[in-house]
């Protein structure tokens, strides 16, 4: 089905070992949260759309980009309002705002990218393997999982709710802002109470195949660790480290800038 | 020899908040190897029992339980149901709840990795059970990409690659199309011959129970009959009864007050020589003529399709050029596999999608200038279901959404709904909660909310679907009635018999064309286009084949027939 978020295109990035996906995600997270000046964002920004050209996520990017498209507007406008600086532009605008707010656009639009690269390229057991392997407990993996595969299920039964509804008369298109809230009621509660129903089948078809029977389980999928995922490690650290070491000497930073 | 492998005694069981037994008294032994089927009609109490026998109940439904179920001496109370999971396998009906991996090895690992199987193992199991189910060509795609029936063969071989002793499938096939029941019942045929598993099977398809060793009858909680397969299938009235089909075959040798009933199609072709039975072809020619007669009285076409396509985002060709006419006043039935376009066909007469090439029309104009919103009022459209529609706390309000949002008096919509509520047989329960209704209340007031707004056509899509057979009947009675009220029915369904006995005209769809189309007898004296399109003719129709007719149900062949002893 088409909703479904991981794309099955085995790029170089599919193919790098889940446990590595999974630091450089926290790596970049850390990276992206050091410098304040837009410029000194740019390395990092040009990394993180190099990935997200492989991987093929932007296709992922494009579904969401009416989301996208508000949060940068909203941004924009209330980074401008909450941060001022020497430089007036126009209106309550200046230079360092302005600055400001493209570097705190930036940073939402770059997590959202490194989170979709991740759950892109990655099956759904691949990053729970890989999370438990990092240290996290079976169960909390297994949840984080089924979170992530009910979002398809989710999209594809809006859509027939939608059509149902649609067939009686529903006219989602018209009305102000108060009447089309309310003409989202006949979507939500079926949409619901779907979900629950389907949840609670999950959950016993999750038991009936001995989900928890033992304390130890074995893993079919293995994963090694090859010369590849080696290179990209090193690579990150350094980048990180320089980073690092730059952001402590006061690089990156805008001068002049008051945030209230 | 018969080594009891599952053994329930006294079970009795409540659902928390529920003041009714669901169960009541069960004692049930079942024995190595044995095959039995669990029958009866909806609400019965049939998934209730099922899901004891792994520990579901009384472990994940929480509710009182007494008595004991034992399956290889371990008792249910004393083990979790995952525990349980090593020596009792479960497959449900919901094909797409019970899977959760992105990958086909993957799902089929999850049950062995539970029990620390070690990796060598898991791999040999992974192969030998997508190998039993024929699914080792899909190893490596997503399940999400496959169709329900592969998506039912491979939630059974997650299950046996657990080794259970028992498997337990719970309606495995009731969501599916023909030729995917079909596929799934090929494995339950070679599983029922295996010494070292029990299976117990709960199923609406009665010809299925053919291949059972015995069948148990369930009826409010309570076992009503446990016996041997043919025994219990002799018993006609019993069963229908119950509200499960009887087979055509016994009941037409029975109602012909013929001596030890034949079940199958062979059977029934040797015992009509033997017994003396004849067909006056009379008769059956008149019948065959005053049908064709009937549907000679045609006016102008309501629905018109010329050369329709539909192209789903420019890639998957989902309908290629078809072309039909629907009168007013008429009672079609549109059948085909899943994917072989039905629904996107039927989508197309209430405007909600629009073709890519060719024209539809209705009532003379095309849909394109009509928009659904507008289209909707004479088209209503019943989806396949009724909880992808439902969202009011009251009966009332769900039937009175579709009339006043087209704006309507108050008073009118009151009249609408009473009359919709009325066609349904709801009439009394304004105030109920529609949550509360059993599957076949649910679907009932779904057809009331689209028939509240006075649609000329109604398109049904899978309406029986999930029903026991006395509520497919009384379904389908309904809707027969509409129909004879004046309404132009339209419905889709995989059920055979509900076309043979329902529907006057039915079009056969096979990969996006119209294959075959007809009255209803015409498109089943087909016998071999319909096999070709994997569609099976019910064993009734078939067996009337082999006499050199036509006959869709036992009364139409009993009132055609000579020589009965009375």
């Amino acid at each position: 089905m088409d909703a479904e978020i991981y794309i099955d295109n085995n790029s170089f990035i599919h193919r790098l070992d889940p446990r590595v996906k999974i630091i450089i995600f926290l790596l970049t997270f850390v990276a992206i949260l050091l410098f304040q000046n837009p410029l000194w964002m740019l390395p990092i920004a040009v990394l993180i759309l190099a990935q997200l050209v492989i991987s093929g996520a932007l296709v992922n990017m494009r579904r969401i980009r009416y989301i996208l498209i508000v949060l940068t507007v909203s941004s924009m406008v209330l980074w401008n309002l909450f941060a001022t600086g020497e430089t007036q532009l126009f209106w309550r605008i200046s230079a360092e705002s302005l600055s400001f707010a493209v570097a705190r656009t930036m940073l939402m639009i770059l997590m959202i990218s490194a989170g979709m690269i991740l759950i892109t390229s990655t099956r759904n057991e691949e990053l729970v393997n890989g999370m438990i392997r990092l240290g996290m407990p079976y169960r909390v993996g297994f949840a984080i999982s089924t979170a992530l595969r009910l979002v398809p299920t989710i999209v594809s039964s809006t859509i027939t709710i939608s059509q149902a509804q649609r067939s009686r008369g529903l006219d989602l298109e018209s009305g102000n802002l108060l009447d089309r809230v309310k003409k989202f009621l006949p979507l939500l509660v079926p949409v619901f109470i779907s979900t629950i129903r389907s949840t609670n089948i999950f959950g016993m078809a999750l038991e009936s195949k001995g989900f928890g029977a033992r304390d130890k389980r074995t893993f079919y999928l293995v994963f090694q660790m090859n010369t590849a995922d080696y290179v990209v490690l090193a690579f990150a650290t350094v980048f990180m480290l320089a980073s690092i070491y730059l952001a402590i000497l006061g690089y990156g930073q805008i001068e002049g800038l008051i945030r209230f | 020899m018969s080594e009891p492998v599952v053994s329930i005694r006294d079970l009795s069981y409540r659902y928390r908040g529920q003041r009714t037994f669901a169960l009541e008294g069960i004692n049930l032994t079942l024995n190595r190897g044995e095959f039995m089927m669990l029958m009866g009609p909806s609400e019965a109490g049939k998934s209730t029992l099922a899901a004891t026998i792994n520990g579901l109940i009384p472990h994940f439904h929480l509710g009182k339980l007494s008595g004991d179920v034992e399956v290889m001496d371990r008792n249910t109370r004393d083990f979790s149901v995952a525990q349980m999971a090593e020596i009792v396998g479960m497959v449900f009906q919901d094909f797409e709840a019970q899977l959760f991996s992105t990958n086909v090895e993957l799902e089929v690992a999850f049950g062995p990795e539970n029990f620390a199987v070690p990796r060598e193992e898991i791999k040999v199991r992974i192969d030998e059970n997508l190998n039993y189910v024929g699914l080792d060509a899909f190893r490596n795609r997503p399940p999400s990409t496959l169709s329900g029936g592969q998506k039912q063969k491979l939630a059974i071989a997650s299950v046996l690659a657990l080794k259970p002793q028992v498997l337990v499938m719970d309606e495995p096939t009731t969501d599916l199309d023909p030729i995917s029941k079909m596929g799934v019942f090929e494995i339950t045929h070679r599983l029922c011959k295996r010494e070292d598993l029990t299976l117990l099977m709960v199923e609406h398809e009665t010809e299925e129970a053919l291949f059972a060793d015995r069948i148990a009858l369930i009826k409010e909680g309570q076992l009503v009959k446990i016996g041997p397969t043919r025994e219990i299938l002799c018993d006609v009235d019993l069963l229908e009864s119950l509200g499960v089909m009887p087979l055509g075959i016994p009941k037409l040798f029975k109602a012909a007050g013929v001596p030890d009933l034949p079940l199958t199609p062979d059977e029934g072709v040797e015992k009509f020589t033997v017994s003396g039975l004849k067909i006056n072809d009379l008769a059956y020619q008149q019948m065959v003529d005053e049908e064709k007669a009937a549907l000679q009285l045609k006016d102008a076409p309501l629905i018109q399709c010329e050369h329709l396509c539909h192209t789903y985002k420019g890639e998957v060709e989902a309908l290629k050029d078809v072309s039909l006419e629907i009168h007013r006043g008429e009672m079609v039935a549109i059948i085909g596999q899943n994917g072989s376009g039905k629904t996107t066909l039927a989508k197309h007469f209430n405007g909600l999608l629009l073709p890519t090439e060719g024209e539809i029309f209705v009532n003379g104009k095309p849909t394109r200038d009509q928009g659904i919103f507008k289209l909707g009022q004479s088209v209503g459209y019943v989806f396949q279901n009724p909880d992808h529609q439902i969202f009011s706390e009251k009966v009332f309000d769900e039937v009175a959404f579709s009339p006043r949002l087209r704006k309507f008096s108050e008073e009118e919509v009151n009249q609408r709904v009473a009359e919709a509520l009325e066609a349904v047989g709801l009439t009394g329960q304004e105030e109920e909660d529609p949550f509360t209704l059993t599957k076949s209340g649910r679907q009932r007031v779904a057809v009331a909310a689209v028939l509240a707004s006075n649609p000329d056509v109604l398109i049904l899509d899978e309406p029986t679907t999930g029903l026991d057979y006395r509520e497919q009947r009384s379904m389908m009675n309904m809707v027969r009635r509409l129909n004879e009220n004046g309404s132009t029915i339209i419905f889709i369904t995989h059920h055979m018999w509900v076309v043979a006995e329902y529907a006057k005209r039915a079009f056969v769809m096979k990969d996006g064309d119209i294959i075959l189309e007809g009255t209803t007898r015409e498109v089943f004296s087909e016998g071999d286009i319909l096999r070709d399109a994997f569609l099976r003719p019910p064993h009734f129709v078939e067996f009337s084949y082999r006499l050199g007719y036509t006959f869709l149900t036992p009364e139409e062949m009993i009132a055609c027939l000579e020589g009965v002893h009375n």
